[in-house]
Parts: C-alpha cells; sequence; structure tokens
C-alpha cells in the first residue's frame, strides 16, 4: 500500500520549466548548511533596508559622493545655453538681446558679463570659461570611468562592484568624485565581509564541519561585493532619476506648459505601469540569481577541494574524475548565469513593450495633431523627445525593487552567515584563574544535529595536577566527549562544570585560552614554523619555543631544515612527513601553557622513541595542570594517573590501570588484553 | 630603464617586479594560445558577428526609412511616398509619387501612412526584443563556452601537475587564476579586436573628413597625437605593474580565505579568531588598495589625455568659430561634396567641423582607455596559461610499454631523492618485494617511509636510480596504468564530497555496490555505515568531518582494496583503529592479499608482525631487512631496540599483572 501511496507522488526530477523557475527554498548542489533559500518580498524589503544600514559607518564618504554627483546637474544645466550662445551669437552673429526664446534666469550672470562684446570676444570668453570648466569638471571631454573588463558570471563581476567607479566628470572633480566613489564602495565591501568573515570563523564546529570551504570563499569574495550596488539603487539612482524628471518637467512648463499639461500626467503613467509588470517577476529574478550563485559555489567548492587533496587525488588516480566534476559544476554554473539572464532580459523586454505600446499610442494622437495643423513637426520630436525621457525616468523609478533582486539574492546569502549563531553567544563573562579543581561532567548527553546519539549520561570527574587518559573503541565518543571541555561542542543535555561553574558562563577568550586543544588531524599553516607556534601563543619567548619543540621532539628534524625555525612550510605543511607534522602540532599544543592540555591520538604516527618522550614530557606536565589524553597505545595509556574507558557513547569505568586490571570482570582488562594478543613478549 | 624610472613601490604592494614585459610580440602569442579555445567555436563566432553587423545594418535601415516616413511623409505632409515605400507599407500607387504627379498627400493619406508605419514599428519592436533576448543568450552562450573550455583545460593541467608544484602553490591562486583570470578570453575578441577596429574605422572616417574640411584641423590633432602617445607609453609598464599586483593581491585573498577555512578547528581551538581577522583586514585592504593603484593610473591617464584632448577642442572650436564668423570660403573638391557639402564657413559646417574633431578625438580617448583596459586583459591571460605552459614533471612516455599482464616483482634500484637538493630523502636506496608478501617499511618519523612508496605511484621520480615492476622502468609505462594498477591507503584520510559508496568508489566509474559492500567488510568499515540513517548513501560533509578518524581510516581502506589491484600500499593503516578491529583489518587483508604485493607503512608492531619482510628504514637507506623474528635475533639490531623501546612499556604491564 505504502508502496502504491508513493509511486503515486509527484516525482521529485525537475523538468527544464520547474529548474528554471522552480520554488527555491530546498538545498541546492551540496550545500548542507544554507539550505532554506527562499526570500519573500517582506524579507527582501527588510533585507535591503539592512543593506542600506550600511551606509551609516561611511556617511561622510556617502555624502561627499552625493554631493559630487548631484553638483554635476549645474553645469549639465549651463552647457546647452552656452553652445546656444556660440551658435546663435557668435557663428550666427545675432545680437545679445535678439532672441526668440527667452534664457533662463541662471544665465544671467553670463549674459552679462558678455554684454557689449563683439561675437569673436564672446568667443573668447567663453572659450576661457570652457577651458576653465575643462581643468574642473572635464567640459568637453567626458566624463571619468574605472572598470577593468570582467567575465561573463557573477564571480568574475565581484571585482567591478567593488572597486569600479567613476563620475560623470571629468577634470579634477571627475578624479575626486572617482576616489570618493571607489574608497566608499570598497569600505562598505570590505566592512561587510569582514563581518561576513568574522561570522564564518565563529560558526559552531558542528556548522562548520558542514560548511563546504568553497562556498565559503564564495560568499566572502564574490556575494558580498554586491552591497554597494543595492545602496546606489535605492539612494542615489532614484535620486538621480528625480533630479532628471523634475528637470525634464521644469523644461515641459516652460516651453509647452500651455499646449499638453496633460502630458507629464501622461508620462508618468510609467512609473505605476513599470511597477505592475515587474513586480510580479521579483521572486523569479531573485530566485535565478540565487540558484547562480549557489552553482558558482559549487563550481569554486569542487575545485578548493580537488586542489587541496590533490596528494589523494594523484595516488588514487582520481584527476579524471576530479575534472569532469569541475567541468560539470562550472557548466552548470554557466547555464544557471545564463537562465538569470534569460528571466532578467524578459523583465526587461516586457516592460520595453508596454511603455513603447503607450508611446505609440500617445505618439499617435501627437501625429495626429500635427497633421491638423495643432503642432508643428518641430514640436513632434520636441515632445516625444521630453516624454521619453520623463517616461524613462519614471520607468526606471518602477523598476527600481526588480534592480535590487539580484544583489538581495546575493546579500541573503551574506547576512545568512553573519546571522548564524556564534560560539560565543552561549557564553558568559566570567574568566578562569588557576584551576584549582579540575573539569566534571554532570549528567552529560550529546546528539549530532542528525540525531544519532554520541554520548550519554556522562557523570565524570577529572581532578587538575593529573594525567588522564580516555580509551575505547573507535567511535565510542572519546573525541565528542573531549571537545565538551574547550565547548567545541555543546552538550545537549547535561553541563560541564570547571571548578565547579558551568562553562556556558565563562567568557569563551577566557576558556579556550585556558584549554589547548591538539587535534587528530595535524593542520599546519603554510607558514614559518615559528609563526605556526605563534598562533597558539604570540607571546612567547625563543627559550619557550625551543622548549616546546624539543619536548615534542621536533628540534632533530628542525636542525637539518635550512632555515630552522623559520623554515616556511609548503601547502598545509605537507612538505613534512605525516609525523614531523604531528609533532609540530604537539609543540603547538605545548607552547600555550594552558591549564588544560587535550591531545587526540598523540602518539598514533610517532615511532615509539618520540612516544615514550613525549609521555615522559605530559606526566612531567601533568603535574600542575589537567593533561587529557585519547590513545589506544598501551604504552601511553598505562602511565595516566586515571583511565576512563569508554565505548558507545558512555564512560564505563574509570581507574588507574592497575585498579582496572585488577578486576577480572573489567571492560577494560578485556580490552588491553586484546591488544597484548600479539604482544612479541607473549611468543 | 624608462621603466624603472617610473616604477614605485608602494608600502602593502605584492612584489611583482617580474611583471611580464608585454611586446607586441607576446600579444600575438598570447592571441594564438587563446585560438584552441575559440576554434571549435568559430562557426558560432562567425555568425554571430555577421548577425550583430547585420542587425546593425536593419536598424540603421529601418531608423532612416522610418525617420523619413514620420517626418517628412507624415507630419510634414508634402510629398508622397517613394514606390518602394509604398509598397513596404501596403499601399496603393495612389500614395506613391511613381506617375511624378508631385501633389502634395491628403490628410487622410497620411493618417493611413501613419497607421501603417505604427504597425511596422510595433512588429519591428517585437521581433527585435524578442531577437535581442535569443541573440543576448546566444552571445552569452559563446563567451561562457570559450571560458569553460579554458577552465576545465586549466584545471587539468593542475590536476595533472606534480606534488612538488603544488606544495609550493597556494589552492587559492590556482582557484584564482581558473576563475578570475581565465574570464578575460572572453574580452579578448570583443575588446582586443572588434573595439580596435571599430576605433580605428570611427577615426579614420573623421579624420578623412576633415583633411576636405580644413586640412590646418589635422594639424591640431598632430599636436595632441604625439604628447598622448608618449604619456600612453609611459604609463602602461605602470598599468601592467598594477595590474598584476591587483591580481596577485586578490589572489592572496583568496588564498587566505582558503587557508583560514580550511584550519578552522585550529583556529577556534587556539582561539585565533581575532588574529585570523587581522590579517584577513590586512589582506582585504592590501586587495583594495591595489585595485584602487591600477584604477589610478588608468584615471590619470586618462584624465590627462582628456585634458590635452579637450584644450584642442576648445581651440579649434574658437578657430571654427572665427571662420564661420568671417563666413571664410571652403574648398571641398567636387568629388567629397556628397559627404562634405559646404561652400563656405556656416553654421552647418561650424557644426560639422565640431563633431569630426570632437568625433576624432573621443575616438582617441576610446584608445586610451582600451588600451590601459588592455593591460589587465593582457596579465590576466599571462597568468591564465600561466598554469597551462606549466609541463607536469611526471610524463608518460610518448610510446609507453603495456603494463605487465601479472606483477611479479617490485624492485628499488639505487634510489636517490630529495625534496630540496640539501636536505636528501633517500640515499641509494635498494629494495625489492615479490608477489605474494607483505612487506613492512618501519623506521622513525621523517625516514622517508611515505616518500619510498609514493615514487611506486610515480607522484615523484627518483633523481638517480629507478622503481621498477617485473624489471621494467616505470618511467617507460604510462602514468596512467601505474596509477590504475597501484592502490594505496593514504595516512591522511581523506575524504571527498558525495556519499559513502561513492568515496569508497571513487576512481571507479560506475561502479556495483556489490563490490564497494564487500571492500567495505574486508576493511570492516560494513558495521558502522550500515549502522548509520542512509547506510552507503550517507552523504559525507566537507572533508568526511562527520566520521570518527577509526572509521574514515576503514573507509581509505575499503577505496584501496575495492580497486583490486596488484599492488597495494598501506600507509599507517591502523593508527587510529583500536585493537580489536586492528586484527581483524589485518587477517582480511592478509587473506584479500594472497596474489598481490603488499607494502604496509606502520609503527604499531602488531602491525609489523603480520610481514613477511620488514625493511627498517633509517636516513634514507633500508639498513635492516629480514622477518620480524630474524631481525630480533640480531643482537644490538636497529630494529630490536626499536621494538624494545615500543615494548618497555609493556613488558611492566605483563609483570604487574
Amino acid at each position: 500500500m505504502t508502496d502504491d501511496a508513493d509511486s503515486n507522488t509527484p516525482r521529485r526530477r525537475e523538468g527544464l520549466f520547474e529548474s528554471i523557475f522552480g520554488k527555491g527554498g530546498r538545498a541546492q548542489y551540496d550545500d548542507q548548511v544554507d539550505i532554506d533559500t527562499e526570500l519573500s518580498n517582506k524579507e527582501t524589503f527588510f533585507l535591503v533596508g539592512r543593506a542600506v544600514g550600511l551606509l551609516k559607518p561611511v556617511k561622510e564618504l556617502f555624502f561627499a559622493k552625493f554631493l559630487l554627483s548631484t553638483g554635476m546637474w549645474v553645469p549639465g544645466l549651463l552647457l546647452p545655453w552656452i553652445g546656444k550662445i556660440i551658435v546663435d551669437h557668435v557663428v550666427g552673429g545675432k545680437a545679445l538681446d535678439d532672441v526668440e526664446l527667452r534664457y533662463p534666469p541662471f544665465m544671467d550672470p553670463i549674459l552679462a558679463s558678455l554684454q557689449g562684446l563683439g561675437p569673436m570676444q564672446i568667443m573668447m570668453v567663453l572659450s576661457i570659461l570652457y577651458v576653465g570648466l575643462l581643468f574642473f569638471i572635464g567640459t568637453r571631454a567626458g566624463g571619468t570611468g574605472a572598470y577593468l573588463y570582467e567575465g561573463s558570471d557573477a564571480a568574475t563581476q565581484a571585482e567591478n562592484q567593488i572597486s569600479g567607479g567613476g563620475s560623470e566628470a571629468g577634470g579634477l572633480w571627475g578624479l575626486l568624485e572617482y576616489w570618493v566613489n571607489v574608497r566608499l564602495t570598497q569600505r562598505m565591501v570590505n566592512l561587510l565581509r569582514t563581518d561576513l568573515f568574522q561570522g564564518l570563523t565563529r560558526l559552531s564546529l558542528t556548522t562548520v564541519q558542514d560548511q563546504r570551504i568553497g562556498d565559503s570563499m564564495y560568499r566572502v569574495l564574490y556575494d558580498a561585493p554586491m552591497v554597494p550596488e543595492v545602496v546606489y539603487q535605492l539612494t542615489l539612482r532614484p535620486l538621480a532619476i528625480l533630479i532628471a524628471a523634475l528637470i525634464q518637467i521644469y523644461l515641459i512648463e516652460y516651453t509647452y506648459g500651455d499646449i499638453s499639461p496633460e502630458l507629464v500626467w501622461v508620462a508618468w503613467s510609467a512609473f505605476p505601469i513599470a511597477i505592475a509588470i515587474t513586480f510580479p517577476f521579483s521572486g523569479l529574478i531573485r530566485r535565478t540569481n540565487q540558484t547562480k550563485r549557489a552553482a558558482g559555489s559549487s563550481t569554486t567548492s569542487s575545485m578548493e577541494e580537488s586542489l587541496d587533496s590533490i596528494t589523494a587525488v594523484q595516488s588514487l588516480g582520481g584527476m579524471d574524475r576530479e575534472k569532469e566534476r569541475f567541468a560539470e559544476r562550472s557548466e552548470e554554473s554557466f547555464l544557471r548565469e545564463r537562465y538569470a539572464i534569460v528571466v532578467w532580459a524578459i523583465v526587461v523586454a516586457l516592460g520595453g513593450i508596454f511603455l513603447s505600446s503607450l508611446l505609440i499610442y500617445w505618439g499617435r494622437g501627437v501625429a495626429h495633431d500635427v497633421i491638423g495643423g495643432l503642432l508643428t513637426p518641430g514640436d513632434f520630436f520636441a515632445l516625444i523627445g521630453i516624454l521619453v525621457a520623463i517616461f524613462y525616468a519614471a520607468g526606471e523609478l518602477g523598476d527600481t525593487w526588480i534592480f535590487v533582486q539580484e544583489p538581495a539574492a546575493a546579500l541573503r546569502r551574506v547576512f545568512f552567515f553573519i546571522d548564524q549563531e556564534r560560539d560565543e553567544d552561549a557564553h558568559g563573562e566570567e574568566e578562569i584563574g588557576t584551576l584549582s579543581e579540575g573539569v566534571a561532567f554532570e549528567n552529560l548527553s550529546y546528539q549530532y544535529p542528525d540525531g544519532s546519539t554520541a554520548l550519554k549520561d556522562i557523570d565524570l570527574e577529572l581532578p587538575t595536577n593529573s594525567f588522564v587518559a580516555i580509551v575505547g573503541p573507535t567511535g565510542a565518543g572519546k573525541t565528542s566527549l573531549a571537545y565538551m571541555i574547550p565547548a567545541l561542542l555543546r552538550p545537549t543535555r547535561g553541563r560541564v562544570l570547571i571548578d565547579g561553574r558551568d562553562i556556558t558562563r565563562i567568557d569563551l577568550d577566557s576558556l579556550r585560552r585556558q584549554v589547548t586543544y591538539v587535534f587528530q588531524e595535524h593542520l599546519l599553516l603554510s607558514e614559518s614554523i615559528r609563526d605556526n607556534l605563534g598562533m597558539a601563543n604570540p607571546d612567547a619567548t625563543e627559550q619557550q619555543l625551543t622548549a616546546a619543540l624539543s619536548t615534542a621532539g621536533c628540534m632533530d628534524f628542525i636542525a637539518s631544515m635550512p632555515q630552522g625555525i623559520d623554515t616556511v612550510l609548503g601547502r598545509s605543511g605537507e612538505t613534512l612527513s605525516v609525523g614531523q607534522q604531528q609533532r609540530l602540532s604537539i609543540a603547538r599544543g605545548l607552547i600555550r601553557n594552558s591549564q588544560i592540555l587535550i591531545l587526540d591520538e598523540p602518539t598514533a604516527a610517532l615511532d615509539p622513541i618520540a612516544e615514550n618522550r613525549l609521555v615522559d614530557a605530559l606526566t612531567e606536565v601533568s603535574k600542575d595542570r589537567l593533561v587529557v589524553v585519547i590513545a589506544h597505545r598501551l604504552s601511553t595509556i598505562r602511565r595516566a594517573d586515571r583511565i576512563v574507558f569508554m565505548d558507545q557513547g558512555g564512560v564505563l569505568e574509570v581507574g588507574t590501570h592497575e585498579i582496572l586490571m585488577a578486576d577480572d570482570e573489567s571492560q577494560y582488562r578485556q580490552y588491553v588484553m586484546l591488544q597484548g594478543i600479539d604482544s612479541p613478549e607473549e611468543r | 630603464m624608462s621603466e624603472a624610472r617610473f616604477s614605485v613601490q608602494l608600502p602593502g604592494d605584492p612584489d611583482v617586479s617580474d611583471a611580464p614585459r608585454i611586446t607586441g610580440r607576446r600579444i600575438l602569442e598570447l592571441a594564438a594560445k587563446t585560438w584552441p579555445f575559440l576554434r571549435p567555436l568559430k562557426m558560432h563566432l562567425i555568425f554571430y558577428l555577421l548577425l550583430i553587423g547585420l542587425s546593425g545594418l536593419v536598424g540603421t535601415v529601418a531608423y532612416t526609412q522610418g525617420l523619413d516616413l514620420l517626418s517628412n511623409k507624415v507630419l510634414v505632409g508634402e510629398e508622397k511616398l517613394l514606390p518602394v515605400q509604398a509598397s513596404m507599407l501596403w499601399l496603393d500607387d495612389s500614395f506613391a509619387n511613381a506617375d511624378s504627379e508631385a501633389g502634395a498627400p491628403t490628410e487622410e493619406q497620411r493618417k493611413i501612412v501613419l497607421d501603417r508605419l505604427l504597425v511596422w514599428m510595433a512588429i519591428l519592436l517585437v521581433v527585435a526584443i524578442g531577437s535581442f533576448i535569443a541573440v543576448w543568450y546566444w552571445g552569452t552562450w559563446i563567451w561562457h563556452s570559450v571560458n569553460q573550455s579554458l577552465r576545465v583545460a586549466m584545471v587539468e593541467r593542475s590536476e595533472h601537475l606534480s606534488l612538488r608544484h603544488h606544495s609550493d602553490t597556494r589552492v587559492g591562486d590556482t582557484v584564482f587564476r581558473v576563475y578570475q583570470d581565465s574570464a578575460q578570453i572572453i574580452n579578448l575578441i570583443q575588446e582586443g579586436l572588434i573595439g580596435p577596429v571599430g576605433l580605428l574605422f570611427g577615426f579614420g572616417w573623421a579624420m578623412l573628413l576633415l583633411v576636405f574640411l580644413a586640412p590646418s584641423l589635422l594639424l591640431a590633432l598632430l599636436v595632441v597625437g604625439v604628447p598622448t602617445l608618449w604619456l600612453t607609453t609611459v604609463f602602461t609598464p605602470r598599468i601592467r605593474r598594477r595590474a598584476l599586483a591587483n591580481r596577485v593581491a586578490n589572489s592572496d585573498l583568496t588564498s587566505r580565505l582558503q587557508e583560514t577555512f580550511v584550519a578552522a578547528k585550529i583556529i577556534k581551538a587556539n582561539r585565533a579568531e581575532d588574529e585570523v581577522l587581522r590579517r584577513f583586514d590586512r589582506d582585504s585592504h592590501r586587495a583594495l588598495d591595489a585595485a584602487f593603484r591600477v584604477r589610478l593610473e588608468m584615471v590619470v591617464l586618462s584624465l590627462l589625455v582628456m585634458m590635452m584632448g579637450g584644450l584642442c577642442v576648445i581651440v579649434t572650436e574658437y578657430v571654427m568659430a572665427s571662420w564661420s564668423n568671417e563666413g571664410s570660403s571652403l574648398n571641398v573638391p567636387a568629388v567629397m561634396v556628397f559627404l562634405v557639402p559646404f561652400v563656405a564657413w556656416n553654421l552647418g559646417a561650424f557644426q560639422f567641423g565640431r563633431d569630426q574633431t570632437g568625433g576624432a578625438i573621443g575616438q582617441g580617448y576610446g584608445a586610451v582607455r582600451m588600451w590601459s583596459q588592455l593591460q589587465d586583459l593582457f596579465i590576466a591571460l599571462e597568468r591564465a596559461f600561466f598554469v597551462l605552459d606549466l609541463e607536469p614533471e611526471v610524463k608518460s612516455p610518448d610510446d609507453p610499454e603495456p603494463f605487465p599482464v601479472a606483477v611479479e616483482q617490485l624492485e628499488w634500484r639505487t634510489v636517490d631523492f630529495a625534496y630540496e637538493p640539501s636536505r636528501p630523502v633517500l640515499e641509494s636506496l635498494d629494495l625489492v618485494a615479490d608477489v605474494g608478501t607483505i612487506t613492512a617499511i618501519v623506521g622513525a618519523t621523517g625516514s622517508g617511509k611515505s616518500t619510498l612508496m609514493s615514487m611506486l605511484l610515480r607522484l615523484y621520480d627518483p633523481d638517480q636510480g629507478a622503481v621498477l615492476i617485473n624489471g621494467i622502468d616505470l618511467k617507460r609505462l604510462s602514468v596512467e596504468d601505474i596509477r590504475a594498477n597501484t592502490a594505496i591507503a593514504l595516512q591522511k584520510n581523506v575524504l571527498f564530497t558525495g556519499s559513502i559508496a561513492d568515496n569508497i568508489g571513487y576512481a571507479i566509474p560506475n561502479i556495483d555496490r556489490d563490490r564497494i559492500v564487500e571492500a567495505a567488510k574486508i576493511a570492516c568499515a560494513d558495521e558502522f555505515i550500515e549502522a548509520l540513517d542512509g547506510g552507503y548513501d550517507t552523504e559525507l560533509g566537507e572533508r568526511g568531518v562527520k566520521l570518527s578518524t577509526g572509521q574514515r581510516q576503514r573507509l581509505s581502506i575499503a577505496r584501496a582494496v575495492v580497486r583490486d589491484t596488484p599492488i597495494l600500499i598501506l600507509d599507517e593503516p591502523t593508527a587510529s583503529l583500536d585493537a580489536v578491529n586492528e586484527q581483524r583489518v589485518l587477517s582480511n587483508l592478509e587473506q584479500w592479499g594472497r596474489q598481490r604485493v603488499v607494502f604496509l607503512i606502520t609503527h604499531r608492531l602488531s602491525t609489523i608482525r603480520e610481514a613477511d619482510t620488514i625493511a627498517f628504514l633509517e636516513e634514507g637507506r633500508i639498513v635492516e631487512l629480514g622477518s620480524h623474528d630474524d631481525l630480533m635475533g640480531r643482537e644490538d639490531g636497529r630494529y630490536r631496540r626499536f621494538v624494545q623501546a615500543e615494548t618497555t612499556g609493556r613488558a611492566e604491564v605483563i609483570r604487574d599483572d
């Protein structure tokens, strides 16, 4: 029965139509974190409002940009009239006061200064004026633009979004406006992307593990740059349009005011029409743009992943597979770019067709007036010209909402991670000093986000000044338990206490300063050995560095390196052997000199001699701190002050090696005996 | 020389002292290199460009005809239609002036012509908008396809470059080249070829007209043209250097991000979030400054050029205004009168002359601006093709020998190897392994165990000596064959995005589920996989972090086993396994490895003892070779001492018992 019911439900496979125009709101590509991508119009409204709010820290620059760009309207008004003076009074040789058409009042000062001059004298004055204007605002030359060529996908257009900019003006004005404009957009993007970067580095560990690196890169590098676009669309552009429209209205009033007063109202009808036509498409534009960005970030991810794991790829012979995978993603991403273009083009075309129809209809009426002798042919073109200008302005204004949809799709992706809960959100502000009691777990359970149980009902005390070993088969939950101490994971039930205080009350900085965790994966940065250690403790002295390195058994291989401790490691430390990387990771843990030191399988890749040396050192440092080691090797475990034996998410036994071994029923004993089976000494 | 004079190194600039010198020849070479990516689309490109040209033509005809009809025939309404216009508008002869009765059309006729004209306009509008969408899509498709093939070629090349190259190259840099630098290929035709042709045409046309109007105006253009050329040559290397700096800085930023996110866990545990933020902010500012500076060079150049051009426009306008004011005569040759229809300087000639000088100078600005933008394009393509020009160090021979049907014996013969010349890793190393044996490679950390094995895969080639299969040098076999016949479980358990089944079946297309399950069983992974909600179809997160290390290790082993190759290498296969699982995996592998050559790299005694032969590696050489019992029997043997260090602890344990 259920089978039948299943087969009757519509297939999830999507057709072309569905794939271009379908609803979002489901996981796209390999995204596992940001999967609910649908935005409503209301959410978009708040989102773009929030983006405009980012103007606050750059308000001075914005104000300067506003003044500079609107200031250019003034010469824009003057210049046509100056041109007219040249044509009529210089070339045409007419007297200054011999005009059919009145000059507008703002021309009065210039006209006054020309009074009584001969044609070529007027020309000389105007030429000098031109030269001055050329120098200051680039008149008779052109505007200032600074855009680099870009590709035809969102990622390659991001650079111009950040740093492209310019001015209607040339000359000094243009240079200044370029400067202000570029620094304005750059600062906005930088503010947003550092905020995003901060959000991404402070995500909880469970989220970090599901978040693809390429996707994070895409968001910081290519999504965040869309913020100036939103701001521009919602502030400067509408203002510019309004000013342009007002100028046109002024002109029409000035010249044709008594002929067609209704003309202005006809022209403004473009505004609601543009809104009515384009508004229904806003969701579609958002979705196609969201998908194109998701596809782009999946391309980045696939490239990043295969390059980062190149050793594995090459040794498993997966080069062609990786190439194919990249080619597929990249093709998909380009296809999505084109879908977004098609949708955009259709909306633009629909608007264009409607407005043109209106223009044709209205133009026909005016033409009939001309045929009927009410207007002259010259009036026809002048009226149409003015009408088109107002039409255009009103239409553009109506399209504003549509223009913010693409950047809104990008900014949703940015704000998503800025708004994610950060590690520190769940922590108080108390400081921890010297550890006096130790760490305790109280009735602690942990479930992964997917619902599987990792730890259940753990009650355990780890006193300070001791060396604790956590032991158990793989998958027992040892690492999850240890992650609770630096709050890399947070219990789903129960509490973690440090010196009797709930760790959620402790300031995260203070907590992580006092807890050092050496991971199983030995991640090094491609910097010098010194910098790798410096990340853990920027204040470490040379002596401390050397001590930590020699305790971890690094000095012998560092000594053989040409630049010693200043040797720059290749990518992720891959020029070192895995064992050497592990030792450096341990040294990095030791140098922090914190109250709690946790090492996850520190000896797995160490040879026995190095291992013994390390365990000696750990025993030594555990005299004045808590050392927790997760280990499989008996030679490490047996020297612990306290052994915590775990299996299937629970703590089964706690005690010293001797006590646990003395109990015949002990599961730890069974575990040890299994390890011992092959001991050469038994043969 | 002149470059050095103008070179300014600003604080925070990346080191770009090796900015490529782009000569005319280099540009041609670059263009030649792009040809293979354009060639598959050449028919599309030709037709696309033809269509663009054609639509421009149609547009012009429609515009001029429409304007004539509307203004002359409808609005002014003093002439009748040309016969061809009448038939285009589906009107009878009474509308046309065919009979040379040049009577004016009636008002009714004008209204009909107007309506027919508007119908035409509506049709053209719909057609134009429709084809505009189609052509836009088509054009974008062409550029996307060109970019796609370049991207894929770059990724393919990167995948095949040696590990030596990769360890020196930041991931973010390759990402940047593939993503950002390659994208400029689409602008090469549009901006590098068609653009200049259009500019030259426009410039030439304006010059031609000016010659006939007033040759002295050409002199003015020349006066401006020479310093413009000089300024451009001065600025070109500066722009180029800044363009490179911009790309390098942005590529560094990309790398910074990638490296930070890879190390997210370490950053968290060390509470280094503020420190990485500081570094990111610094890199981000560098990138922004670099972007600002390259554009500033371009802006300053274009402003200077515009200043000169603007002066030229103003001066020539003054001169022409005075000619017109005086009504000086003009000597336009009779043949040119249809282009330059003036007999004396009047308002028309003034405006014509002003338009032509303005036009010529405008083309000049355009050319300078285009040239400076092209510098960035050259730099980008230079960086993109750099990747393609890298020759993989490890290459298959042109005529490889077939891989042996049955692998009998593997041999390292006096192999020398060093990552850096000053630090030899392997020194005249000899080792032989026969089919049906398990060889354990034992030695201290950093003694070269993994390096030794990676030679078998030709991830690196020996500096001296050779690695041989059945006596055939690996260099005579194809790399693909070698890697297809050698499976390795790496020490770093890398997992890829995808399901568990995808990860086990990695590099084997369309593999049966049965084989995957079988391999998982040998690696003792079957149990925990089945316990997961999705079983074999469970999706793994980025780098497979949801599994415990022991579980990931078993997946790596399964991935090696499933390939069913005659050679198997396990690098620290059991380091993260508990004793029970270790024993189960090893005994399964022993069974499975009967007809193969198996290598184990390990520190664990319990694992080592499963081997038939133990090779003890020290300072780049095999210092002891033999079975466990053999080597334990050597008084003061290196291996024996190594084992004792491992078991001292355990001996005490047993005593305590």
